[in-house]
């Protein structure tokens, strides 16, 4: 559905993003994850064809937006950072214009403003100001005025940034339930929205691709070791001995009365944990197996990079 | 041609919601017909003189004693009024970034940059619209209305004015802050005025004639005396063209350094 090839992207001596190449089914929702500054929204512009790239090249739905940038743009629905829509215009008359512009035939025009109205729930802001309207309002404007032309493609950059966690909720429902019907790349650098939202990561830093993977396999490669978790009572370094003293455990690391046991892959070692610790008499108040987070990928990831950069 | 139709009456109605072109029209009309009645008290003064002397009655008409000045005082009004319509029209829309979102609607340069400038140049024609009174009463005082000159020196004006336009649009396409882009226009058009005073054109040489046929002011004053010289309208049609050509480049290249 998307091709990245090669793209690179230079403003001047600068370069934003170098030599990224993904791609994206359809039907799929990408999460597009890196701090801020590491070309997110640089490789969305390139996608969206608002510029092009420097080298390398996009393709959407088979039609390269070096070749032909206006077939690429029909089918891109794009939502930018931070909106910037015409502010003199009422909701209504906005979404009105957006679609005639984006060539939607005058017959069907009405008809997709209204639903497009009733998908983003802008019902009672049709006849505000744009300019006058909250920032969840505007986002829903903004998706809207993505959605007007009912584009295969959707661009979000940062969706859900600077909304109050109900109009979050809100905005992550709506792109939820988009799921399938249309392909949807999503950029973000908060990292549970890419673990609710999406089905596939990619993972970028300082202009590079980091990682590439579904949501669910991206932590397997990385997850060298298992963590154990377990808040117990009792004399600190004793405790921490005896955890060290079983087969198979690497470090412990301790926190007032938590501590995390780092393990070798594969091996379970729960059980004999929890029996190690009751039978020297502490108290077991808690004992959970803990999966590498997204964010415990994402950091090491990037810090990897560094180290790897420094050496 | 959709395109250009939706951008071009986006753009009419943010004139005419926003106080712009209001307040340009009013203070236009108002200086356009203080030059007009001045003109016209002068001339019934200077008729009434000449009617004592029959030789010279026969040498003075409406187009010459009211128009001419009306009009050719007109370049300067247009020269003050026009950049404050086109500053706008392309700096605004990159200082607040609703660049941005038309950029990546399957929309062609080439037909923002037209839908742009058809809307300030109605702008311009009904500028000229609003003065059409003046002519009408003029002729209303004589039994032989000449419309023709009158024609030809509203043609000239709106000709003139759209050349002011695409300009304005070249620099609000390079600038992204619209008082920069204002005081530009002005300076460059004084310039493109000034060079017709660099070396009087008599003197014979070629560099003074030459310096002395891109001026964009005297290039009216045919159409002023009535007449339509082919020379002046390929003039202004060329200034056009190679303004809006140059602006499509500089939206292009702003595009590729991103």
């Amino acid at each position: 559905m998307i091709t990245i090839e090669g793209v690179t992207k230079r403003y001047g001596q600068t370069v934003a993003v170098r030599d990224i190449s993904f791609s994206v089914e359809r039907g799929e929702i990408l999460g597009f994850l890196g701090p801020n500054g590491a070309g997110k929204t640089t490789t969305m512009r390139v996608i969206t064809g608002y510029f092009p790239p420097t080298t390398g090249n996009v393709t959407v739905c088979g039609h390269s937006v070096l070749d032909e940038p206006i077939e690429v743009k029909r089918r891109i629905g794009y939502v930018p950072e931070n909106p910037s829509m015409y502010n003199d215009m009422t909701t209504i008359d906005y979404l009105r214009f957006v679609g005639a512009v984006k060539g939607v035939p005058k017959a069907v025009l009405k008809g997709r403003v209204e639903d497009t109205v009733d998908r983003c729930a802008l019902k009672s802001v049709v006849n505000r100001r744009v300019g006058e309207l909250s920032r969840g309002y505007r986002q829903r404007v903004a998706l809207g005025q993505a959605l007007i032309n009912d584009p295969p493609v959707l661009v979000l950059d940062e969706p859900t940034t600077g909304l109050d966690p109900k109009q979050i909720y809100e905005i992550r429902q709506l792109i939820g339930s988009m799921a399938g019907e249309r392909t949807v790349i999503l950029s973000t650098h908060i990292l549970p929205e890419v673990s609710m939202t999406c089905n596939k990561v990619v993972i970028i830093n300082e202009g590079r691709i980091v990682a590439v993977d579904s949501t669910e396999n991206i932590g397997k490669g990385l997850d060298q070791t298992r963590s154990i978790s377990l808040v117990a009572r009792g004399p600190f370094d004793k405790i921490k001995r005896c955890l060290a003293s079983i087969d198979g455990v690497g470090g412990v690391k301790q926190e007032g009365e938590s501590y995390t046991v780092e393990t070798d892959k594969g091996n379970d070692l729960r059980p004999l944990i929890a029996k190690r610790v009751v039978d020297e008499g502490f108290e077991l108040l808690e004992l959970s197996s803990r999966a590498m987070s997204l964010e415990d990928v994402f950091l090491k990831l990037v810090t990897v990079e560094e180290e790897e950069k420094t050496s | 041609m959709r395109n250009i139709a939706e951008i071009y009456k986006r753009e009419i109605r943010f004139y005419f919601t926003s106080p712009i072109a209001y307040v340009v029209m009013i203070i236009f009309t108002a200086i356009f017909g203080f030059f007009f009645y001045r003109s016209l008290i002068y001339y019934s003064e200077l008729s009434y003189q000449l009617m004592q002397n029959p030789y010279y009655g026969q040498r003075i008409d409406l187009i010459l004693g009211v128009f001419g000045p009306v009009f050719g005082n007109n370049a300067i009004i247009f020269l003050m009024m026009i950049p404050p319509i086109s500053m706008r029209l392309i700096a605004e829309e990159k200082k607040s970034g609703t660049i941005e979102l038309l950029f990546t609607y399957p929309v062609k340069d080439g037909h923002i940059v037209i839908g742009k400038w058809l809307a300030a140049a109605t702008i311009v024609a009904v500028m000229l619209i609003l003065t059409l009174p003046a002519p009408f009463m003029a002729f209303g005082f004589t039994q032989s209305a000449e419309w023709g000159p009158v024609f030809a020196g509203y043609l000239g004006l709106f000709l003139m004015g759209i050349s002011f336009l695409s300009l304005g649009i070249l620099i609000s396409a390079l600038s992204e802050n619209q008082i920069v882009a204002i005081i530009i226009s002005y300076g460059v058009l004084l310039g493109f005025w000034f060079l017709g005073w660099v070396m009087d054109p008599s003197s014979g040489k070629t560099i003074g004639k030459v310096l002395s046929e891109l001026s964009i002011i005297d290039h009216l004053n045919n159409f002023v005396k009535g007449m339509i010289d082919t020379k002046d309208v390929v003039y202004y049609v060329l200034f056009i063209f190679v303004s809006l050509f140059l602006s499509l480049r500089v939206l292009e290249s702003k595009r590729w350094r991103g």
